[in-house]
This record gives C-alpha cells, sequence and structure tokens, in this order.
C-alpha cells in the first residue's frame, strides 16, 4: 500500500510519499519510525500522536490501529489541525 | 475586585476629548472575562447594535484580558470588536503583542472609542490620561510606517495600533495593525477611520496583582514547555501556509472564485518552493512560545505568509505565480485590508467579468498583475475600486443578474479557505457564524479533519462537534489565549480554569467556564437579534448547495441538508429558528 505525507509528517519523514507492506493501520505505525525516526515522535506507543491524522484514500479519517488496509489503498497522515 | 482586572474601562469622546474611567462590576467580568466576551457586553451595553457602524455614535471597544500581561505564553492579545461595517452584525478581531500589554498597563481593562474627531488624529494614552494630537502628517501612511513614526515621535514605550490607508477611506473590510498583525476581519478600521483616529498610542506603568503568583509561574512553565512540543510543530516549523497542499489534496482548496477545489499549480507558491526561492525567518508576538510568523524577502523587504492570505490571493483568483501572490499580501498588508475579504471580492469580480455581467477585461483570473491593480484601486477607492472596497456581498447588489448566488460571502463576509462542500461541518460553522463565514470562531474544520464525522456528508452527529470548536474559541479568545495553542491542552476547560483560579482568585471550575463560553456565544447572538438578524442570514450562497464540486461528486450539499444542520444547532444551543 500507498503512504502520503503532508505537512509536519512530511517535514518528519523528509519523503512525500513511500510504499509499504501492511495490512493494518498498526502496521503502518509500527513500520514507520523505524524507517523514518523523525516520525517516532508523532508516532507513539504505535498509535497516531494527537497532532496527526490519517486519511484512508482522501474519504474517512482513521485513527484505530486495527484498522484493514488493502494492498491498493492510499493512506494519508497530515497535520490534525488543518486549519489557521 | 478580583486579582487581574482594574475594574474600570476608559471611555473616550473623540469628538469632545472627554475621557474618562467607567467601573466594571466583578460579577460580570467573571461572566464575560476578557477580549471578544466582555468587549461583545460593553459593546451592546455602549448601544453598538443600533447605531449605523460608520456613525459617530458607533462605539468601538478595544478589549483586554485578565491574562494579559502575565507570564502565560501567548496570553499578550487584545479584541477589537465594533458592530461591522461590511455585515452589520457583531464583529470581533483579535491580533496579538506587546500593544494589549501597554494598554492593560494604563490602568483599564478595555477602551472604548465614541464619536468623530473634528480631523484625522492619534489617540494617545500615556498612563491612562487622554489626549488628542492632530495626525495630518500621516494621512496616507502605510499601517507599518505609521508605527514606526510615532514612536520615533513619541517614544519607543509607545505601542501603537494603527490604520493604513484604506481604514482612511473606510474600505468596510479594512484593519487594524500592530507590529505586523492585523485584528483583520470585518471591518474594524473602517470603523476607526470613520471617527478619524489614525492610531491609538499606548504606554502605562499600572501592573496587576495576581491571586496566586507561585502557581501561575508554575502553570506558565508548564504551558511554555508543551507548547514547544508536536501539537504546535506546525505553526513552529511551516506556518499555515502548509495547509495550502492539504486543502489542495483533499480537493477543498478554494479555486478561481470556488468554482473548483484544486488548483493545479499550488504547489508554485507552497512553503517549499517559496522557501527555495526567498530568504525565510520566523517571527513572533511578545510574550509567545510558539513563533508562527514566517517571513519571506522580497524586494527587500519581509512578508508575512499565512494561508488564508496565500489561497485568497492565489489559488482564489487564480494566481500562480509566488513572486505576485507574496507582493499582494504585502500590499494588503500596507494598505492595512483582509486579505480574505480582498481577494474573495477580486475573486467574485473576475468571475463577473468571465460571464461578461462587469465591463472590466483586464481583471481575468490568473493575472498576478490584475489582482495587484484591483488592490490598489480599492485601497484608493478609485474607480473599480470604490465598488469592490465595498465587499463582495454588496458589489453582487450592484451588479445584480443573478451574480449574489456566487459571491463568496455569509452574511456579508467572505468565505475563508475551506470548500464547504468538500468539509460540510465546516460549512455548518460558516452558515451560522454569528460575524459571518468565519474559521477562526468556528474550528469545524478539525471535525472535518477527523473521524468523528464523514467530511462529505455531514449529518446532525456533526452539529454538536461543531459547538464544541464554537465553544472552545469564544473561551479562547475571552481568556485571550492564541488558537495556536489548542493543541497542547490535555482538558481545556479544567486547565483554564486553573490558570483563571492562580490570576484571579476566583474559585472557577471547568463548568463555569462551559458555561462563560455559552453565555459568550449567547451575547453575540443577542447583539445579532437586535442589530437585525433574520433566519435566513444563516445559510450559505446558492454556489454552494444542490451542485456538486466539480472533480468531486460526492462533495455534494443540498439547501435541505445544510438546513437540517442548521434547525438543529438553533435547537441544540437553545434557540428558536426565528426567535
Amino acid at each position: 500500500m500507498h503512504v502520503e505525507f503532508l505537512g509536519i509528517p512530511r517535514e518528519r519523514a523528509g519523503v512525500s510519499e513511500v510504499e509499504l507492506d501492511a495490512a493494518t493501520l498498526g502496521d503502518v505505525l509500527a513500520v514507520l519510525p523505524a524507517r523514518f525516526p523523525g516520525l517516532r515522535e508523532l508516532m507513539p506507543a504505535g498509535a497516531l500522536h494527537s497532532s496527526v491524522a490519517a486519511s484512508l484514500n482522501g474519504d474517512l479519517f482513521v485513527s484505530d490501529p486495527g484498522t484493514p488496509l488493502a494492498p491498493a489503498d492510499r493512506l494519508i497522515l497530515l497535520s490534525a489541525d488543518a486549519g489557521g | 475586585m478580583a486579582f487581574g482586572y482594574h475594574g474600570r474601562y476608559l471611555r473616550v469622546d473623540v469628538s469632545s476629548g472627554e475621557a474618562g474611567p467607567v467601573p466594571l462590576r466583578d460579577d460580570l467580568l467573571r461572566q464575560y472575562i476578557g477580549g471578544s466576551g466582555l468587549g461583545t457586553r460593553l459593546l451592546m451595553d455602549e448601544g453598538g447594535a443600533l447605531a449605523h457602524p460608520l456613525s459617530a455614535e458607533a462605539p468601538i471597544v478595544f478589549a483586554f484580558s485578565p491574562l494579559v500581561g502575565t507570564p502565560l505564553t501567548t496570553s499578550a492579545k487584545f479584541a477589537v470588536v465594533c458592530r461591522s461595517p461590511l455585515t452589520e452584525r457583531v464583529n470581533d478581531a483579535l491580533a496579538g503583542s506587546g500593544f494589549a500589554i501597554a494598554a492593560k498597563s494604563c490602568g483599564c481593562d478595555a477602551i472604548v472609542i465614541v464619536g468623530r474627531a473634528p480631523q484625522l488624529s492619534v489617540l494617545v494614552i500615556d498612563d491612562g490620561a487622554v489626549r488628542l494630537e492632530p495626525a495630518e502628517d500621516l494621512h496616507g501612511d502605510a499601517c507599518s510606517l505609521v508605527e514606526a513614526k510615532l514612536r520615533a515621535k513619541l517614544g519607543t514605550q509607545y505601542r501603537i495600533a494603527a490604520i493604513g490607508p484604506a481604514g482612511e477611506r473606510c474600505v468596510r473590510y479594512a484593519t487594524i495593525s500592530h507590529d505586523s498583525r492585523h485584528a483583520g476581519r470585518g471591518g474594524t478600521g473602517a470603523v476607526l477611520g470613520s471617527k478619524n483616529i489614525k492610531a491609538v498610542a499606548v504606554r502605562g506603568t499600572r501592573q496587576c496583582e495576581w491571586a496566586d503568583a507561585r502557581e501561575l509561574t508554575q502553570l506558565s512553565r508548564d504551558m511554555s514547555a508543551r507548547s514547544f512540543g508536536p501539537a504546535t510543530a506546525k505553526y513552529r516549523e511551516l506556518g499555515t501556509a502548509t495547509n495550502l497542499l492539504t486543502l489542495n489534496r483533499f480537493g477543498a482548496l478554494p479555486t478561481r472564485n470556488f468554482q473548483r477545489g484544486t488548483f493545479e499549480r499550488a504547489a508554485s507558491f507552497a512553503p517549499a518552493e517559496l522557501s527555495a526561492r526567498y530568504p525565510r525567518v520566523r517571527a513572533s508576538c511578545v510574550a509567545c512560545t510558539i513563533g508562527c510568523q514566517h517571513l519571506y524577502e522580497l524586494d527587500h523587504a519581509a512578508v508575512r505568509v499565512e494561508y488564508e492570505s496565500l489561497f485568497a490571493l492565489g489559488s482564489l483568483c487564480g494566481v500562480a505565480d509566488p513572486a505576485a501572490v507574496l507582493r499582494a499580501s504585502s500590499l494588503c498588508d500596507e494598505l492595512g485590508i483582509d486579505t480574505i475579504s480582498t481577494g474573495g471580492t477580486i475573486a467574485f469580480a473576475m468571475e463577473c467579468v468571465e460571464r461578461g455581467l462587469l465591463d472590466q477585461r483586464w481583471l481575468t483570473f490568473g493575472s498576478g498583475d490584475a489582482v495587484l491593480k484591483a488592490i490598489d484601486l480599492i485601497g484608493r477607492r478609485e474607480g473599480l475600486g470604490d465598488l469592490l472596497a465595498d465587499g463582495s456581498r454588496r458589489a453582487a447588489m450592484a451588479i445584480g443578474q443573478g451574480s449574489i448566488a456566487f459571491a463568496p460571502q455569509v452574511k456579508g463576509l467572505e468565505i475563508p479557505g475551506y470548500d464547504p462542500r468538500a468539509l460540510q461541518t465546516m460549512a455548518l460553522g460558516f452558515a451560522v457564524g454569528a460575524r459571518g463565514a468565519d474559521h477562526n470562531r468556528s474550528g469545524a474544520y478539525e471535525v472535518d479533519f477527523s473521524d468523528k464525522a464523514d467530511r462529505r456528508h455531514a449529518t446532525l452527529d456533526s452539529v454538536r462537534y461543531a459547538i464544541e470548536t464554537e465553544d472552545r474559541a469564544a473561551l479562547m479568545d475571552s481568556l485571550i489565549l492564541c488558537k495556536f495553542l489548542r493543541g497542547v491542552f490535555t482538558d481545556f476547560y479544567s486547565e483554564s480554569a486553573a490558570m483563571l483560579r492562580a490570576v484571579t482568585g476566583w474559585d472557577v471550575t471547568a463548568g463555569e467556564l462551559r458555561d462563560t463560553a455559552r453565555r459568550i456565544i449567547a451575547a453575540k447572538r443577542e447583539f445579532n437579534l437586535r442589530a437585525g438578524w433574520t433566519p435566513q442570514e444563516d445559510t450559505l450562497p446558492e454556489r454552494f448547495l444542490g451542485t456538486t464540486l466539480p472533480g468531486d461528486p460526492a462533495a455534494l450539499l443540498t439547501a435541505n441538508a445544510l438546513q437540517e444542520l442548521v434547525t438543529e444547532y438553533h435547537r441544540q444551543r437553545g434557540w428558536t429558528t426565528g426567535e
């Protein structure tokens, strides 16, 4: 599956997107900090920090680590306070 | 008298030059705290709901708060409250920095200005002593120049809140500027300009005592420490400008007067591109540990960049040239006009030209030169600029031919950078906003960007979340604390109560502050009812109702669906629609 970064997650990851093998949101949150240490603070203990939001395919927002992901899914990680 | 307050406001009649203190009761202060809340109450008590906004009788209130002058981070803020010349409804606009501290040090919790000076003047308040000085030498000067000139003339201890040329000419969305920040929305600068007041200059020595200084110091240290964490990283490291690509990715970036939700060239003026082209520095308000201001050097000047300016003067007008967007933003700041209303009104005019409703062929989407020319005309109220200086709603009424359907405004206030079809809880927030379409008094976009709601299909469940963001904003704007701090709280009401207890000595609780927030919202509604509000105002322009956002078939908001949300909002507020 595909992960896109926006805002602070992009700043911390240093890239705008990445391909991962992950079956759940929890898998993504476990893998990313290992691959991009700058993301550790935003994904403490396998969960999303309150300053980060995750959108599945640009539609619904998800936060439950058990949320299933399909190979064709695009997960967007962004700064949660998207307003001014 | 509670700690943290002086227990009086300063009332100045600039027609006669008379000034004097007016006592403030302890119970009233506890009910409305300060900032937006206290300002709204005083505005109502001074008859502000019935006076024409630009008349001599109309009051304008500068309101401070018990937290001003404390070591709490982001507490150096003030609210300017008046009846808006743009909406004719209640208007509260906030700005940060040293003016708040210096003005409160004059020994007052608010300054109420009424009347009209016989000539362009500076209102000088020197430790509570009031005088008017002629300001003809400042006529036409930009906001920043006025501050520099007055500090050179009066002394560097003075802090200045000033209007630019647009305020002098009563552009209906003129701002009041201080230290490069603006009390930006709704035309506060036009109200001050209508009183012939070019600037308010303040300095003082009168400090308030705090009930529990040791506890306050500890709370302040804790809050400052948390303000360096991830909850504020976006503002500190990137600034609000980073919202541009986020909103674009979600199809919610207003483009070409809300005709689309994505802008194909958004990346060309996003922060990464700006940083690559122009040197960048950061700055902050006085007493702030976040430092959200990101300034880009262009033409040997530092240009402050915010998301709302980028969208309004960029994608909304179809402009992708970063230099043009920065110059437009800088020009708005110097003239002293709200970038959102400026961009919204120009984009509306561009669409009118596109549709053949307005014969101004130079004014085309995508032209940075056209945007700059239009801003200049607005600032001088010349030619087309005189029409656009009154905002998109009045321009649409003058142009006619059904153009009101796509004038991007609610209650006359231009819509901020969130397409309401793609963010439908925010659509509700815009529709019911007391001062019009508003992203500062309602943070409902946060609900849309969460798993609490489907952003393109708001349900009645969304309403209570929208109300929660509105209540929180009302309290933050009255305490006053910067909203960029909101993410650091683990229990906002309890922590706010602890701060207020330490400053005032009141036995205030979280529950009391929830009631206070609702009381402040209700006061704004009461003001609007007195000012002539009707239920039909709580809606969105036709453009947003019943047709999908191009490129996103799921982004559809019907008139019925919005009305159901509005009705439920009124019900949960305890208001009868039409009351």
